[in-house]
């Protein structure tokens, strides 16, 4: 079991090294900094200033190596736009962004999860193409067009809902909304192919062949086994929740982690795109390292395999 | 509802009367609830506080004049926290402010300054001289080095009076010092040495006409009026400042009451505001001319070459057209580059739009039939302002096609002398006046110059030389003739900057200041009565 945590760790490091690498490497193809942090026409030597006070001027492997040295002191850098710590930043957003991504996945399950069980038992009939359009509606109407309806309905014209920003509970209910309705119908497509699946397995059929009601196959037998991919794919989503809910964050201007990284990528503002990225890439790799060792602890065949 | 309740609601009993399911009853009960709840108040809180939708992201580098680079978003902070010694204020581009007057010797080498009498700092410390030469010396931001390499040394002769002398004569000083950059925005010397440049920045104290209450940075500024200020106390107690970067969720929040000043609203959107009872829109235009520019004039094989294409070029653009299409005709045509606002300004004879003129001028010039004119560059953000150049010069036969490039990249590569070919369509908003304008776009050696004229050329170190303000202001109205004669651009207009503004603002101080494109001074800003 040693062996096998040691080796998942080590993958996971090697990572994010990689994310490392290719970001910091990738963020810097999008072109210089400096014309977005002047006016056009500004003089060479103003530019060129601007340059030298973020180190830009230096070869790019000793820029890389001075951003992963201050990594390894816990350090992302400081804003070229802010002139503020990333990680100060960072942290300064992450709650805001935890409560948007918890309602919102509270919503997508709430939504998702009994649609995807009663289509999944309502096979071809109004219960399964209404979740069907649901699906195709959640996964492609745009976000920014969802939150811009919301604003129009409930801010505009009813006027029960604040239009933008955060402070109260009120402010939460359509951000979450919009950014629940995409992973709402995720989870109820993965709810319904699952539960699709062990409906048909044996123990199913068997537990209808002893006469159990219908219901009770579906809560208890049914339902427990399809929900693990479910969840499994709900944790990953929560990370991405977290980190990249860039279009509700912008259009509702929550100022959560989406938001910082929208203004990273708009004003090139390498340290916060580099820094955003990463603790994203790390939360999303400590979510699968804690699946991959939860799931060798219930089933020894895989670390065995491994 | 009603168009709900008729669609579920009625089954074919075979009587008239509707009837309701146990679900439908259960479903209008939950929408009545809903319907029926107390509308939520939302309105500006009220009393004496004003909000604004911001379309930026604040930063805390726009707290300290000393970070203060070529661009003019950060002064739409500095105005309501700091003060300057000059600065631009209404009616006077150089308006004293913390210093009550200046002179200069003849000789142009001594600009000296007297400091108004009582200022006081947020902190009620009084602004002094060693402030001043403190603020002076620790500006670190767009054209620093240049002001530096001109000042010899300041002098304190006592608390009120600051001596700068000069290396050489430097006729711009005044310019710098006063609007092209931050130097001469005043921080106190003892709160800055005490808490350190981040410490600064993160409890700004400034001799301005709000202090700062708190930050959260990209998302609110929160600011209160200071009772203390020189020129007025601000009749409006508390400014919030939100940054809303949708614009139309920026007009949402303003129709809702949530905030009372949107900046940049554009469009339709704009169109939707001006139908908006209580809301108005607030057109300011700034000191930024777009215009379009022909690289290839020095090329003798271009037809760009010679000048009538060039004036054809000029009299194929619908800049009214334009300017009603994509931002409600608020723009202001100027036919210069140089903004109408800087020091030394000449104003060239209106722009004319005569496709049949320009027809002709090309047939003049041997392209009866027109000519391809290779890509139209221009910056994605206003393509839309290419598309309808491009249509423009269609008309008359010059073809082309647009190549719209990301604002950075499109700049690095204008700046960089790569589009040697083709149309350009750039514009600035660099701060200075006509001569720097000039420095940069048209004489030789410019940052965005790809040519030049000898004429031209000649006189620039004239006026640059000259002391005598009314000579050097013929030379550069001279410059700029030539530069309208020869046609070396086809400028657009002045760009229209739309905002709005709800009914509880009394004067929103939008465009009170020539050409500056915020609300300032926050100081004039005032709430209705009753």
């Amino acid at each position: 079991m040693k062996q096998y945590i040691g080796k998942r760790v080590g993958y996971c490091l090697l990572s994010l090294f990689l994310l490392s690498v290719t970001i910091f490497f990738f963020v810097r193809v999008t072109g210089d900094p400096a014309t977005l942090l002047v006016e056009p026409g500004a003089s060479q030597a103003d530019m060129d200033a601007i340059r030298h006070q973020f180190g830009l001027d230096r070869p790019l492997w000793t820029q890389y190596g001075i951003f992963i040295a201050s990594l390894a002191h816990g350090d992302l850098g400081q804003s070229f736009y802010y002139r503020t710590p990333v990680l100060e930043l960072y942290l300064s957003r992450l709650p805001n962004s935890l409560y948007l991504a918890a309602v919102a996945m509270f919503l997508s399950l709430l939504i998702g999860i009994p649609t995807g069980v009663l289509a999944s038992v309502r096979v071809g009939r109004f219960w399964d193409n209404a979740g069907k359009m649901f699906t195709l509606l959640g996964l492609s109407l745009p976000s920014f067009w969802v939150g811009l309806v919301l604003i129009l309905v409930f801010s505009v014209y009813l006027g029960w809902l604040p239009s933008s920003g955060a402070g109260t509970p009120l402010h939460l209910i359509m951000p979450a909304f919009a950014l629940g309705w995409y992973f709402a119908a995720a989870h109820m497509r993965l709810t319904r192919s699952s539960m699709l699946e062990v409906l048909g397995s044996e123990y199913v059929k068997l537990a209808r062949l002893k006469g159990l009601p219908q219901s009770l196959v579906i809560a208890k037998h049914a339902f427990k086994n399809a929900l693990i991919p479910v969840l499994t794919l709900a944790g990953i989503n929560l990370v991405i929740m977290v980190n990249v809910a860039i279009v509700v964050e912008v259009v509702f201007a929550w100022p959560g982690i989406g938001r910082l990284l929208y203004e990273g990528i708009s004003f090139r503002d390498f340290p916060v795109v580099q820094g955003v990225v990463l603790m994203g890439g790390a939360m999303l790799v400590i979510v699968n390292l804690v699946v991959d060792i939860l799931y060798a602890v219930i089933d020894p065949r895989i670390r065995l395999g491994s | 509802m009603g168009l709900l309740v008729g669609r579920r609601g009625v089954r074919n009993t075979g009587s008239n009367e509707p009837h309701l399911s146990r679900r439908d009853v259960l479903a209008l009960t939950a929408v009545g609830l809903v319907a029926g709840a107390p509308r939520i108040a939302f309105a500006a809180e009220s009393g004496s506080q004003l909000t604004w939708a911001v379309h930026v992201s604040l930063a805390p580098t726009w707290f300290d004049p000393a970070d203060t680079q070529g661009i003019i978003t950060p002064f739409m902070v500095l105005y309501a926290l700091h003060d300057a010694m000059v600065k631009p204020m209404p009616g006077k581009s150089q308006a004293p402010c913390l210093a009550e007057s200046w002179s200069a010797t003849a000789d142009g080498l001594t600009y000296e300054f007297v400091l108004r009498d009582g200022v006081k700092f947020h902190n009620n410390e009084p602004v002094t001289a060693e402030d001043v030469k403190f603020s002076f010396e620790r500006y670190r931001g767009a054209a620093h080095e240049l002001m530096k390499a001109q000042v010899a040394a300041i002098e304190i002769p006592d608390a009120q009076h600051v001596r700068f002398k000069l290396k050489k004569p430097w006729p711009d000083f005044l310019t710098f010092y006063s609007s092209a950059s931050g130097a001469g925005w005043i921080v106190p010397k003892k709160y800055v040495e005490q808490v350190g440049d981040e410490g600064f920045k993160k409890a700004p104290i400034g001799a301005g006409p709000y202090k700062f209450v708190s930050f959260s940075p990209g998302v609110e500024l929160v600011l209160e009026a200071f009772e203390g200020y020189w020129r007025k106390t601000p009749s409006v107690k508390r400014l919030v400042m939100k940054v809303i970067p949708d614009e139309a969720t920026r007009l949402a929040a303003l129709k809702r009451g949530e905030v009372d000043i949107a900046y940049s609203i554009r469009s339709e959107l704009a169109e939707e505001l001006q139908r908006t009872p209580g809301l108005t829109l607030k057109p300011v235009v700034l000191q930024a001319p777009n215009w379009l520019y022909f690289p290839e004039q020095w090329d003798p094989k271009s037809p760009w070459h010679d000048v009538r294409v060039r004036q054809a070029a000029n009299l194929a653009i619908d800049r009214d057209g334009m300017s009603k299409a994509l931002f409600l005709g608020y723009c202001k045509i100027t036919n210069s580059i140089v903004p109408y606002t800087f020091d030394f300004y000449w104003q060239p004879p209106p722009a004319a739009y005569d496709p049949a003129k320009a027809k002709k001028l090309l047939a003049d010039a041997g392209y009866a039939k027109g000519f391809d004119a290779g890509l139209l560059y221009c910056d994605s953000s206003y393509s839309n302002m290419g598309e309808i150049s491009l249509d423009n010069l269609q008309q008359v036969g010059i073809r082309a096609r647009l190549e719209p490039i990301e604002r950075a990249g499109f700049y690095g590569s204008y700046g960089g002398k790569q589009y040697t070919r083709g149309i350009i369509q750039a514009g600035s908003g660099a701060f200075g006046d006509a001569a720097t304008r000039l420095a940069s776009f048209v004489v030789k050696g410019g940052a965005f110059v790809y040519g030049s004229y000898p004429d031209i050329d000649e006189l620039f170190p004239k006026q640059a030389d000259e002391l005598d303000h009314e000579k050097r202001a013929a030379i550069l109205d001279k410059m700029q003739q030539l530069v309208y004669e020869k046609a070396i651009y086809a400028p657009i207009w002045q760009l229209g900057f739309l905002n709005g503004v709800g009914p509880r603002v009394g004067e929103s101080a939008f465009g009170l200041i020539p050409g500056f494109a915020y609300t300032a001074p926050f100081e004039d800003i005032t709430l209705k009565t009753g």
